[in-house]
């Protein structure tokens, strides 16, 4: 027989109104289990079920609902006879109807009255709904309790408790990363610990929390507390991952930790944890901390005695010499001065792993590791700059230097200056500001050449005393230059700059050029230092209010103070109040946007007082100020906050920063942007889409997001020149990296580029436009990408502050440098314990046509009315020997090609094969292979990294299995003697295939580089 | 047998036995005593456990119910129908199919309805009526009801009072004085609106009242708010106590300007 079914509770809530005790239990006790199915039922009969007292109730809300009959409720639960189980049975009962009702508040606050018999294990709907909603009710009393520091936070007792239980559900069910979140959440650093000390897998919980506290933990205060928690937890381990606790460490800003941690790694006996300690500094070199990693180096003990040749076995006598060389030439210590017999070799390894550290902290070993892979890897195409300075017209001066800008980065950092002593004549047109930037771009292209940096620019600084030898702008740009080139590691030539700075007096003619540069150098070298001594200097130059020295001296403070959230920004403030020069309020204004970086809600007072601010230039500041303060936060606040002044300021400068600075605060979500400007980006103002394209540009740079592409593409042809101009700076900035073979619209977007610079009748705007862009696309060599954060998901500081300023070109051209400080190289180094670059091998699991360097342009035809046929060149060049000899090349392939024109196509590309000398398309015939394999040092770009696989079989084994950066590799075979790939000897003749770019590298190099990094000669171009 | 059940059955002859001789108050409480008992029993609604007794429980239950509904309306309290009337209504409704009819079902049944026209729920009533099958509407009993209902609904008010002369049930007599005064309440209501006023004459007989004193009586305990002065009621004062309703234009200001204003910001 059929079981047969209740239809309605109608009975049962007849029943609750029985006089008998009893009877409403029983009565309580089935409509509870029949509310599921009931609930519209018993919901208009909510009055009558007998409640729990109303102080228990965390929200009035339900007293409005049940105004109709709240006599009939008082009545029943003032019964004494109704006891606690039963008033805990009603309170369920009645949360359960509100939960079907969607009143989920009051539904969260009958459930705590029901106390115990909310049973977070079961397994419904219901449950799940209210636990959800308990957890963020709780999280949310926590976390504004916190904020208003309000200890005595008044939560609710029996909340807290269906919290904990929900907690140490999870942590005995083994689901720890819930727990952990939940407590992140609910600030339970208690429960916290907990979780990750008894979870199995306690090394992975805790990297899954630092990445949970660094996307999700909003407050950077309270970020703090969890990171020094991690630090606890990790220092109990057994085994702590040195790794990570540097890390975390470096985001607490306890430099005395991270030395404890490294010197006692150095100490040890064992050459793995000396391999662990270079890799551990070589971290924290990549988050580009500079005053942090001053500190830590600071602390380390200076070694006592010098390495010198001890008579222990032959091989760690080469090393320990090859290391003191090494080190001489990176951190200038007087090391193989020792004649000093040394006795202990414990005391010798360790001095000399002391001084090997002390030279990747300074950032010198990783800036010239990085230096000789971008110029080896060089694949920088000359033939696009060539196209771009014969279409652009002589007399127009921007497109003019707008080409030098794009030289300068498309060789940032690869030394290679070829183009511009190629076209010395060309070149000579540059005056005044143009030759300012001319001299500067050297600054870019030679980035990182600290050793050689000041011989190169030799020439063109000012001579001391003997004014008038060269011109003020040369000077002026070799000084910006020389910041350029020492950007956030200038400690070698702070003194200098500051003593130009000094020097240049009021007697000087042009004298505020020089100044203008000496401060945006000064700045730049001394990145974050806070250095009160240069602090004053630079104050000295604002204060002769003069409008071009003022500006640079205005950015060059925030420069210097960049994240200390110094009261010096007050002084700024109050000297931009005072000053009548437009351009000086701007530089303050960004100078003091800078001082708050990365300070968050700390900066907000001061964020407020600019936003408010009468002069529209002092709120275009605050619109960067809360850009670096909130940079890659996604901060909801900062974020609303921007686009509430983009749609409401009166000033349109305002607006597109507002709009432009949403970039800065979500590039930790690069996703996120294309879909919070999309709007914006329609907008009728011109300056708002302007913006709308460099936020898109700033937050997905270096990613290649086909949202990011698809926004961008319709701005490029934009009705208004410098929508376009942005625009198109933004798309290479997205798609620099990216082949066309990732996406197809990369070609298209080139072949757009090449059209607007062709064309005659662009505006000069977007020509401009263009032709950065195809510098930014190709930048550094075609082996930089822009990237705002390193791979452990922290800030990189100079990058930020380098696109920031750099964002700021739209009023001062030379300031487009800037951009450099953002570019990093995508490549794989892996070294040894030498810090040497061994030969070695390893796996890219992926089609090497995918990750592969764009196919060098194609000679432009001169008759460009018909699209011929056109040969395939290889015209990478490197050297200027080469690069001559290809220009007679180009010349014979020219007349080739006139004679094959009417031929057709096939025949010519036979041509243009014959004369390659590494030939792509005899490889294209036969299938791709999907795999390839790549050799120490290798351009890994990032969206590479996933298919990036060390073999197993390989004598070098990477102490932390890192895609793509610094990697130290263990030696398994140290016996055997190692053939280096990166060597500052000619080291391409050593190593028979020296990088993956084979015969035509080592023809190269065999043929002009003698040795490597050498100062190039000057050369003159005066006009 | 069941102790359990027999203890039910003998403590239900005690019930009827009270029933008979009247003993009201023993009766309540032998009822409450016994509707505890039954609670223990897993055959009964809403769980309808299939037990060996089940039949058995069921019938006994459900004549126990029915007991009590009648014995509320002897002791004249309509919340205590209403409540023993919604307890009884599932063995009806869900357990019908398995049980014998009850020979009392289409009485009690029209009781209900009879009440929920006495307090004017006439929604309910419908939604009562529409649960019933067709042979049930030709019931005398709740022929008799829907028949009062009709004339009640075409305002033959004294079709519904002549009525109760001829009642299918003794039972139903309570029900039918309690329905004169709704009736009554509803012509008042409808005066109220219709006059300024009315001399007592007319309002006597619009009330359907024999004498000024019975009206008068009514008057004062009812709607006290009426005035009665030169042989005249005034409805006046009932009027003017609804108050007006303002045009809410200030908001509505408010709201428009607001609009504007998001719209300018549109992007």
């Amino acid at each position: 027989m059929a079981a047969t079914m209740v239809s309605s509770a109608g009975g049962l809530l007849a029943m609750l109104n029985e006089s008998h005790p009893s009877l409403k239990l029983h009565a309580l006790s089935n409509l509870n289990s029949f509310v599921d199915q009931f609930w519209p039922e018993i919901s208009t009969s909510v009055p009558i079920i007998p409640l729990v007292r109303e102080s228990d109730f965390l929200s009035d809300g339900e007293m409005e609902l049940n105004d109709g009959n709240p006599c009939n409720r008082e009545s029943l639960y003032e019964d004494e006879e109704f006891d606690q189980h039963q008033r805990q049975l009603a309170a369920l009962l009645v949360s359960k109807v509100f939960y079907y009702l969607g009143e989920l508040n009051d539904s969260l606050s009958y459930a705590l009255g029901a106390g115990s018999l909310f049973d977070v294990s079961d397994d419904s709907d219901y449950v799940h709904t209210l636990l959800a909603k308990a957890i963020d009710e709780y999280a949310s009393i926590k976390s504004k309790a916190a904020e208003s520091n309000d200890e005595a936070a008044n939560v609710d007792p029996r909340l807290e408790a269906i919290v904990e239980r929900m907690l140490d559900k999870c942590i005995t069910d083994g689901k720890y990363q819930q727990a952990m979140g939940i407590a992140i959440e609910c600030r339970r650093l208690d429960k916290l610990e907990e979780a990750i000390t008894r979870s199995d897998n306690i090394h992975g919980t805790l990297s899954y929390c630092i990445n949970v506290s660094h996307s999700f933990v909003n407050r950077r205060e309270y970020r703090r507390e969890v990171l020094r928690l991690l630090v606890k937890v990790y220092q109990k381990l057994p085994s702590p991952d040195y790794l990570s606790i540097c890390q975390c460490l470096m985001f607490l800003d306890e430099p005395e930790g991270v030395v404890s941690i490294l010197e006692k790694l150095l100490r040890s006996e064992n050459k793995d944890d000396a391999l662990l300690a270079f890799q551990v500094a070589f971290d924290l070199v990549e988050n580009e901390h500079q005053a942090f990693l001053l500190n830590v180096r600071d602390h380390l003990p200076v070694p006592k005695s010098l390495p010198s040749e001890s008579t222990e076995s032959a091989p760690a006598q080469n090393e320990s010499t090859a290391a003191a060389e090494d080190v001489q030439m990176t951190d200038g210590t007087p090391a193989s001065n020792a004649n000093v017999r040394e006795t202990d070799p414990k005391e010798v390894s360790y001095a000399e792993r002391l001084n090997k550290i002390r030279g990747i902290l300074s950032g010198e070993t990783s800036i010239q590791l990085t230096l000789q892979f971008l110029y080896s890897h060089n694949k920088s195409d000359l033939l696009i700059l060539k196209t771009i300075k014969q279409s652009v017209e002589m007399r127009n001066s921007v497109c003019h230097s707008a080409t030098i800008y794009a030289n300068a980065i498309m060789h940032a950092g690869t030394t290679v200056d070829t183009f511009l002593r190629e076209n010395l004549d060309w070149l000579s047109r540059a005056t005044n500001w143009a030759k300012f930037s001319a001299t500067a771009g050297l600054g870019v292209i030679h980035r990182g050449h600290l050793q050689q940096g000041r011989s190169l620019m030799a020439p063109y600084l000012p001579q001391g005393g003997s004014a008038g030898g060269g011109s003020p702008y040369s000077e002026g740009g070799a000084l910006y230059a020389l910041g350029l080139i020492h950007a956030n590691h200038g400690e070698g030539i702070k003194q200098f700059l500051r003593d130009s700075l000094r020097s240049t007096t009021v007697e000087v003619l042009n004298f505020q050029v020089i100044q203008h540069g000496a401060c945006l150098g000064l700045g730049l070298a001394a990145l974050g230092t806070a250095d009160e001594d240069i602090y004053d200097d630079i104050k000295n130059v604002l204060y002769t209010d003069n409008a071009v020295a003022g500006e640079a001296a205005g950015i060059s403070m925030g420069l210097l103070m960049v994240g200390t959230a110094s009261e010096k920004a007050g002084e700024m403030l109050a000297y931009a109040h005072e000053t009548q020069h437009e351009k000086i309020i701007r530089g303050l204004a960004l100078g003091i946007a800078l001082t708050v970086y990365g300070r968050e809600e700390e900066a907000d007072t001061l964020i407020e007082q600019m936003t408010r601010d009468q002069d529209p230039i002092l709120r275009y500041g605050g619109m960067y100020a809360l850009a670096l303060a909130y940079s890659g936060t996604a901060n909801n606040k900062a974020i609303r906050q921007l686009l509430h002044f983009a749609v409401s300021d009166v000033s349109d400068d305002v607006r597109r920063t507002a709009v432009l600075a949403l970039g800065f605060v979500l590039y930790s979500e690069p996703e996120q942007t294309p879909r919070i400007v999309s709007l914006l980006s329609e907008s009728y103002n011109p300056h708002v889409r302007y913006g709308a394209a460099l936020a898109v540009g700033i937050s997905c740079a270096g990613t290649g997001l086909s949202e990011a592409i698809s926004l961008l593409e319709p701005l490029t042809s934009d009705v208004v020149d410098f929508v376009r101009q942005g625009a198109l700076i933004a798309m290479a900035m997205v798609m620099v990296q990216i082949n066309e073979a990732n996406d197809s619209r990369v070609g298209t977007f080139r072949r757009q580029l090449e059209k607007i610079i062709l064309d005659k009748h662009e505006d000069t705007m977007s020509k401009m436009g263009a032709i950065l862009a195809s510098g930014i696309l190709d930048a550094g060599g075609r082996n930089m990408t822009i990237k705002l954060l390193s791979k452990t998901k922290h800030d990189k500081i100079t990058a930020v502050v380098g696109l920031a300023v750099f964002s700021q070109f739209w009023y001062w051209y030379p300031l487009i440098y800037f951009i450099s400080l953002s570019f990093s190289p995508t490549a794989l180094i892996g070294l040894n314990y030498d810090l040497k670059v061994p030969k070695f091998e390893f796996l890219s699991h992926a089609k090497p046509s995918l990750f592969e360097y764009p196919k060098p342009t194609t000679v432009p035809t001169a008759t460009s009315a018909v699209k011929l046929p056109t040969a395939v060149l290889s015209t990478s060049a490197k050297a200027k020997a080469r690069a001559k000899k290809e220009a007679e090349q180009k010349e014979k392939v020219n007349n080739e090609k006139t004679e094959a024109a009417g031929k057709g196509k096939s025949s010519s590309e036979k041509e243009g094969d014959s004369m390659q000398v590494d030939t792509p398309q005899e490889k294209k015939a036969e299938p791709e292979p999907s795999f390839e394999l790549l050799t120490n040092p290798a351009r890994v770009v990032p969206a590479q990294e996933k298919f990036i696989r060390f073999l197993e079989d390989s004598r070098y084994v990477p102490v932390k299995s890192a895609p793509s950066g610094f990697v130290l590799l263990r030696d398994l075979r140290p016996n055997e003697p190692e053939v280096l790939s990166l060597t500052d000897a000619p080291s391409s003749t050593q190593s028979p295939a020296g990088g993956s770019t084979t015969g035509q590298q080592g023809s190269a190099s065999a043929m002009a580089v003698d040795e490597e990094p050498q100062p190039p000669a000057p050369f003159e171009y005066t006009s | 047998m069941d102790p359990k059940l027999t203890e039910v059955s003998q403590l239900f002859e005690r019930f009827k036995a009270a029933i008979t001789r009247k003993d009201y108050d023993s009766c309540t409480e032998l009822l409450s005593h016994l509707k505890v008992l039954l609670t223990s029993f897993r055959s009964l609604p809403p769980l309808f456990e299939n037990t060996p007794n089940s039949i058995h429980e069921l019938t006994l239950a459900r004549d126990i119910y029915e007991h009590a509904v009648l014995l509320s309306v002897k002791i004249e309290d309509q919340d205590a129908f209403e409540r023993d009337f919604f307890q009884l209504k599932p063995y009806y409704t869900d357990a019908g199919s398995r049980l014998p009819p009850s020979p009392n079902e289409y009485m009690i049944l029209g009781l209900n309805l009879l009440r929920l026209l006495v307090q004017n729920r006439i929604a309910e009533f419908h939604t009562e009526l529409e649960l019933l099958s067709s042979t049930a509407l030709e019931n005398p009993c709740i022929k008799h009801a829907v028949e009062l209902e009709q004339s009640f609904m075409e305002g033959a008010y004294n079709r519904v009072l002549s009525a109760k002369q001829n009642v299918p049930n003794e039972t139903y007599g309570y029900f039918m004085d309690l329905l004169a005064k709704t009736v009554r309440d509803e012509i008042a209501g409808c005066s109220e609106k219709a006059y300024d006023y009315l001399s007592l004459k007319d309002a006597r007989q619009m009330l359907l009242y024999t004498s000024d004193k019975e009206l008068l009586q009514y008057i004062e305990e009812e709607h006290p708010e009426w005035e009665t002065k030169n042989g005249s009621v005034f409805f006046q004062k009932a009027k003017e106590s609804v108050p007006c309703k303002e045009i809410p234009s200030l908001q509505l200001i408010n709201q428009t300007l607001s609009y504007a204003r998001e719209l300018e910001r549109i992007v």
